[in-house]
């Protein structure tokens, strides 16, 4: 980044620039949760081992993903692989 | 809340758009705004925002695939930001101020555009779009529905 627009610090010389750098990463992240959860349920992995790797409860993730992904994909879940393989 | 997303004004006046109902929605349109053009603009300045911290949002939304999605899932519950509340008490205030008896898109719409320096009006900044022009318009398809 170039100097001049830093403060002597070290962060953006207009804080309004550095806080909506936190709100959009916050939406990222959000984004992308929701995306690599997703991506782990189509290859078959169990809300207990997405949970797992994500360090929440099952119930957690499930609350907040399980509705959106199974009406994305309706029937059986895929079938269930074993982790890390 | 602290640390979590959540519903900003920019998204209310999204919301708005997606519904393509009332006169704010078409006050909208005819100043050229679709909801297309909206999501773009929004995802320009999430993205201008990501960069001035090293992220690339391409990057991610390459290595994510297809499910990566910026916008707010669907049935997805979130609270209301400072602002986005700001916004409905200001919509609040012109339905009493108009002697309107029930809160439409309009109210909503000129909630927003009282937060001069929200997100959504920096948003329709970059559409080109001036809150000025567009209350004037939203106050003229008004005047001709009740004339």
């Amino acid at each position: 980044m170039n100097e001049n627009a830093r403060t002597q610090i070290g962060g953006p010389r207009d804080p309004r620039e550095g806080l909506e750098a936190v709100v959009a990463l916050r939406r990222m992240l959000e984004a992308l949760e929701a995306a690599q959860v997703e991506n782990a349920y189509v290859a078959g992995w169990s809300w207990a081992q997405i949970a797992e790797v994500l360090g929440v409860s099952k119930q957690a993730v499930h609350k907040k993903h399980a509705k959106r992904i199974r009406d994305r994909f309706p029937g059986e879940p895929p079938r269930r692989k074993g982790k890390g393989t | 809340m602290l640390g979590h997303d959540s519903v900003g004004d920019e998204d209310l006046l999204l919301g708005i758009l997606r519904a393509d109902e009332g006169m704010a929605a078409e006050a909208l349109s005819s100043m050229g705004v679709t909801l297309e053009g909206a999501r773009e603009e929004s995802e320009e300045m999430l993205s201008d925002a990501l960069s001035s911290i090293g992220i690339s949002l391409e990057e991610v939304r390459r290595e994510a695939g297809d499910a990566f999605e910026m916008r707010i899932p669907e049935g997805r519950r979130l609270p209301f930001s400072p602002l986005a509340k700001k916004v409905l008490v200001e919509a609040r205030k012109e339905m009493r101020r108009l002697g309107d008896d029930h809160l439409g898109t309009e109210h909503v719409l000129l909630g927003i555009l009282h937060i001069e320096d929200g997100t959504a009006v920096r948003m329709l900044a970059g559409m080109g779009v001036s809150p000025e022009t567009l209350e004037d318009q939203l106050f003229e398809l008004r005047g001709r529905e009740a004339g």
